[in-house]
């Protein structure tokens, strides 16, 4: 390719924010929250889930290089664009003009609830360095907690619609930006479709939050591997 | 509805950058008035409601039948073209304001130069004359014609800029009209001899990648252009121009 320029620069980082959304972001909240489900099942389940995850070698590089670099990438030319934009959607209520403004404000809304999600998990966990098969007691400790008061309830069902929808809904944009639905019906069809698919993941995500909150689990030590 | 009366509040500013005011006017509601005959009246006798004679109202105009675009403005709030908008139909008050997306030459009057000068980035025309003679043209398939008929229709009005949410006075969006114009280039099998060059515009800095697909521009398109969709296949072709320079070049 010939010399990049501050605009195509522009251009390609807008690509790459649509991008970063689908592969690597959106699909690891669908992985999390169907994963986390798991606690519906059973305590075991989860408890092997989180284990899992804790004893990847390399972790704390995958979690950087596949989530923290992406996710801030896309959070910051989400806010971005939000701001390049200015909303109308008082003036001209249609669908999808709604919809355009609830993915900027459920991205804010995301945004602030992963700043208190992770300051309450993973950064605890590394600052207290609870690796391994030390960090599912330390972590579902802190989801115990978490889901005794109803604050913390409403705001983990919050977080975790916002996301839904936003993943949803933006799986739609993306399909639209990129090109693959064209025609008016087929973008109406996808419409349907991907919101349903928010509404499923937003419902996993609802029941591990009344499974929390209805049962939640004594911490047995865990065996130190 | 029979009204003796109808009140036009109009927003005015007396020359670029100028502080906005309003003027209250009161006509005899005449049948089958639109509100550029309104404009007219007022024209003739420029005092306000409450008796003060005063310069009258600007506007641009042309066509008078919805294909020059010239008359674009807000009317109770809504873009649209002022010379097909039927006072008897209009909630009165009726509400005039120039578009709020393009800079005010005076009152109702704005510069549009902007789509001007995106239509140029793209090359919103088919080369034709050469150095050398480029030959017959080749054959118009029949069912892209079609398809090309519906995006001709644009008459670069800006309702489709000015409803838009990405689209603002100050940012480099080049917005709806334009990217269905590149279709509309490229569509046409000798356009389509600079249909690289049309894609890279859009591939810039407010270009392609900056619309929200909010896809407001397509309600308030008066053409009926099918906006979103030249949205989706630019898109789509910006897309693999994209993994083509990626790759091949
Ligand atoms: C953390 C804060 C976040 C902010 C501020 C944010 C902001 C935005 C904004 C403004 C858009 C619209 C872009 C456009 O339509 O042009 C967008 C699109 C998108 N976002 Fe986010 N987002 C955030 C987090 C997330 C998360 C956690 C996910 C994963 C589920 C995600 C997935 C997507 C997807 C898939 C798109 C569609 C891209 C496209 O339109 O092509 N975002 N985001
Ligand atoms: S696309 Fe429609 S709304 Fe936009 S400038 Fe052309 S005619 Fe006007
Ligand atoms: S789809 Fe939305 S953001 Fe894109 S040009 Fe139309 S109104 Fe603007
Ligand atoms: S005067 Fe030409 S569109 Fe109204």
């Amino acid at each position: 390719m010939s010399k990049l320029t501050k605009e195509d620069l522009h251009f390609f980082l807008l690509k790459l924010h649509s991008l970063t959304g689908i592969v690597p972001i959106g699909i690891f909240l669908a992985f999390h929250l169907a994963i986390n489900s798991l606690r519906t099942v059973g305590v075991h389940q989860y408890q092997f889930s989180i284990d899992l995850i804790n004893n990847l070698p390399f972790l704390f590089g995958i979690e950087v290089l596949f989530i923290y670099v992406p996710l801030l990438l896309h959070s910051a030319l989400g806010f971005y664009v939000t701001f390049a934009g200015r909303m109308n959607v008082r003036r001209y209520p249609y669908y999808r003009n709604w919809m355009y403004t609830l993915q900027r404000i459920t991205g804010a809304i995301v945004f602030a609830f992963l700043v208190y999600h992770m300051g309450t998990t993973v950064v605890p966990k590394i600052y207290y360095g609870k690796e391994l098969f030390d960090a599912a007691p330390f972590l579902i400790d802190a989801m115990n907690r978490e889901f005794q008061t109803w604050g913390g309830r409403i705001l983990y069902l919050a977080g975790i619609f916002s996301a839904a929808f936003h993943f949803a809904n933006g799986l739609w944009g993306f399909c639209v930006s990129w090109g693959m639905i064209v025609g008016p019906s087929a973008q109406r069809n996808a419409s349907v479709v991907f919101l349903l698919f928010g509404l499923v993941l937003g419902l996993l995500g609802a029941a591990t939050v009344v499974e929390f909150s209805l049962h939640p689990v004594p911490v047995a030590p865990s065996f130190t591997g | 509805m029979t009204r003796e009366t109808i009140a036009l509040k109009i927003k005015r500013q007396d020359a670029p950058g100028a502080k906005p005011y309003w003027n209250v006017f009161k006509l005899p509601s005449l049948p089958h008035a639109n509100v550029i005959s309104c404009l007219q009246e007022i024209q003739r006798n420029p005092v306000t409601a409450d008796g003060k004679t005063v310069t009258p109202v600007t506007w641009d105009c042309n066509c008078l039948e919805e294909v020059c675009g010239s008359c674009t403005m807000r009317i109770n709030g809504r873009v649209r073209q002022a010379c097909t908008a039927l006072v008897d139909i209009l909630e009165d008050p009726i509400v005039l304001e120039p578009m709020s997306k393009f800079p005010v030459v005076r009152d109702l009057q704005v510069d549009r130069s902007r789509m001007f000068e995106n239509l140029r980035k793209i090359k919103g025309w088919i080369e034709i004359d050469g150095s050398y003679d480029i030959g017959e043209g080749p054959v118009f398939p029949e069912k892209i014609r079609e398809k090309a008929y519906a995006l001709s229709q644009c008459m670069t009005c800006g309702c489709c800029l000015e409803a838009c949410p990405q689209f603002t006075l100050t940012n480099d969006f080049m917005g709806a009209a334009t990217f269905s114009q590149v279709r509309y280039f490229n569509l046409h099998p000798t356009g389509a001899m600079n249909k690289e060059e049309r894609l890279e515009a859009v591939m810039k800095s407010g270009g392609i990648a900056d619309c929200g697909n909010a896809q407001v521009c397509v309600e308030v398109c008066p053409k009926k252009i099918p906006l979103t969709e030249s949205i989706a296949e630019i898109g789509r072709e910006t897309t693999l121009q994209l993994l083509k320079n990626l790759v091949l070049k």
